[in-house]
């Protein structure tokens, strides 16, 4: 490994003169690295004689954290680097890791260092050690949203054109599909290209990763359910609601202005000005769909939760009841998880909010 | 527990033959299978330190197969697998249960320990083999009753068979118990050999 010197000049020279001597290269060598620890350890201010500026770099020594036992050692590393700097460097040395696969810690049970942080405020010394755990196969969450809803969207499709395996084919093809059945499908599809399109072209995905094991789980649950319901929605035995056309007109009309609230409030939230540390919390615009924010700090939740519940009145089927129960159930905890994060930024607003349900919770 | 061990034994010399036994240790064995549930609440409520979904799993089993299957398809209540699996339960939760009594006294027998690190290798397979026969004996009689099940059409477009439900629990054990199996045999290596190593030092 060469050194670039950035001990002062004499240094210099005796590293120069080390360097010629081949039999006692080694030990000056490592000398050498130790008078430049100390040095640098020390934060010793240079010399105003010096004529260059002192550029100290660091070493960052990753170690396995259940062996404890050395990965590698990525060198040469500016004080201006952050996480994702060294993570890079650590991928071209060992490139079965990919940065975002990787995760680091400062001490063994500490929680994970963030890809911002700059290199500078953790070094205590100029070697820094961190712990390395594999993070796992990672996908990209646009690859996760895109997945997820696409699913849904196509089997629902198939169950709808009555595939032969699926339903008994002479039953299929006798009897008279209710009208709901095809406002079901319609309603169904609607929902979900919606979210694939704001996935793609108005949600601002951080460009962060997500193991594909949440994938998987997220997929087996709405690509399970989303098979139950559409199998007896589009069942040839399938019977219409109870209150005929008033129940389906009713039910359909929520869930089309709860779509259309979902849609503007994510339109809003992604449309905001500024974000991280000086965001603030969205507020209404001449949008009636989005007065939902005087009421409640999560107001794209509400909307989901009142599609599904509209969805589940049109069709009046059990199963869509059981989905949507589930997704109340999800969607509260999320709404809880960010009412009180909420809470803690922008206090004053939101203290008068509910996390999901106007005035209950 | 021990009050069903005892009624097994006295209904078995009073009756001569070990068939139908079911019948003089129906209500203990409700009542005590039932109260198990507790076990979960106090895992929920942080009074016991296990995993309240392990815990859960296997006393839901258990209740599963005490109401859903053995009282509710009263054809199988003379099977000899019901014996075979009240049995296993018998054994395993009297020991079990005096395990905790005595840790709880800090005055726990080496006998208990072993007792409960090792019997359930015999005892284990003999009660899923019981659970499963009894399941799979009850099938019949559900299929022909409609037990259970709701069938389209209906007003709320739902519908459930019993007898694919149970078919599905019986596959389910595939993986399930091989899986728990280990784990207490892993359980048994560090637990008996720790107390191996204690003994040792001292």
């Amino acid at each position: 490994r060469r050194h670039k010197p950035s001990a002062p000049e004499h240094k210099r020279d005796f590293a120069a003169h080390g360097g010629a001597l081949s039999g006692s290269h080694n030990d000056t060598r490592s000398f050498f690295n130790f008078s430049q620890l100390v040095l640098s350890a020390g934060h010793l201010k240079s010399p105003p004689v010096l004529k260059h500026s002192k550029v100290t770099y660091f070493e960052v020594e990753i170690l396995d954290v259940q062996s404890k036992r050395q990965i590698c050692i990525v060198d040469k590393v500016p004080p201006s680097s952050t996480l994702l700097d060294v993570k890079q460097k650590f991928h071209k040395a060992c490139p079965q890791w990919y940065p975002s696969r990787v995760g680091l810690q400062l001490e063994r049970n500490g929680p994970y260092l963030k890809d911002s942080i700059s290199i500078q405020s953790l070094a205590v010394s100029s070697i820094i050690t961190l712990y390395f755990t594999d993070l796992g196969q990672q996908v990209s969450w646009t690859t996760f949203f895109l997945t997820e809803y696409t699913g849904p969207l196509l089997i629902y499709l198939l169950f709808y054109i009555r595939l032969s395996t699926i339903y008994d084919q002479v039953e299929s093809t006798k009897n008279f599909r209710h009208p709901v059945v095809h406002l079901a499908c319609f309603c169904h599809c609607l929902h979900y290209i919606r979210h694939l399109l704001e996935t793609l072209f108005v949600h601002k995905l951080s460009g962060g990763h997500t193991p594909l094991k949440n994938m998987i789980q997220g997929c087996a649950f709405y690509w399970g359910f989303t098979s139950w319901i559409a199998y007896y929605i589009n069942h040839p035995r399938y019977t219409p609601p109870s209150f005929g056309h008033r129940q389906v007109s009713f039910a359909a009309l929520a869930f089309l202005m709860c779509e259309a609230g979902n849609h503007f409030i994510n339109v809003a939230l992604a449309q905001q000005k500024h974000s991280g540390s000086k965001a603030c919390f969205p507020s209404p615009t001449y949008n009636p769909f989005t007065w939902l924010f005087l009421l409640v700090s999560c107001p794209n939740y509400t909307y989901e939760v009142g599609s599904w519940i509209s969805f589940t009145v049109m069709t009046q089927t059990l199963p869509v009841g059981i989905f949507a129960f589930l997704m109340v159930i999800q969607m509260s905890l999320w709404a809880r998880k960010k009412h009180k994060l909420y809470l803690k930024r922008f206090y004053p607003e939101v203290r008068r909010k509910a996390a999901m349900i106007p005035i209950i919770f | 527990w021990l009050v069903i061990a005892v009624g097994l034994v006295r209904a078995y010399l009073a009756k001569g033959s070990y068939h139908s036994l079911y019948y003089s240790i129906e209500k203990p064995l409700k009542f005590f299978q039932t109260g198990a549930l507790l076990e979960i609440l106090h895992c929920a409520f942080g009074i016991v330190p296990s995993s309240v979904v392990l815990t859960a799993f296997q006393v839901m089993s258990r209740v599963f197969l005490t109401w859903a299957v053995t009282h509710s398809v009263k054809e199988v209540q003379t099977e000899d697998s019901v014996l075979l699996f009240v049995v296993a339960w018998t054994i395993t939760e009297i020991i079990r249960y005096s395990f905790y009594t005595f840790s709880l006294l800090n005055h726990l027998p080496y006998l208990i320990k072993w007792a409960r690190y090792t019997l359930f290798i015999v005892l284990y397979p003999m009660g899923v083999s019981g659970e499963l026969l009894t399941i799979y004996a009850a099938l019949p009689f559900v299929r022909q009753s409609g037990l259970y099940s709701i069938s389209l059409p209906n007003k709320y477009n739902f519908s459930f068979d019993y007898y694919t439900f149970l078919i599905l629990i019986m596959i389910s054990y595939i993986p399930i118990f091989p899986q728990l199996y280990f784990h207490m045999l892993h359980q048994r290596r560090k637990v008996l050999s720790h107390t191996e190593e204690h003994k040792k030092s001292e």
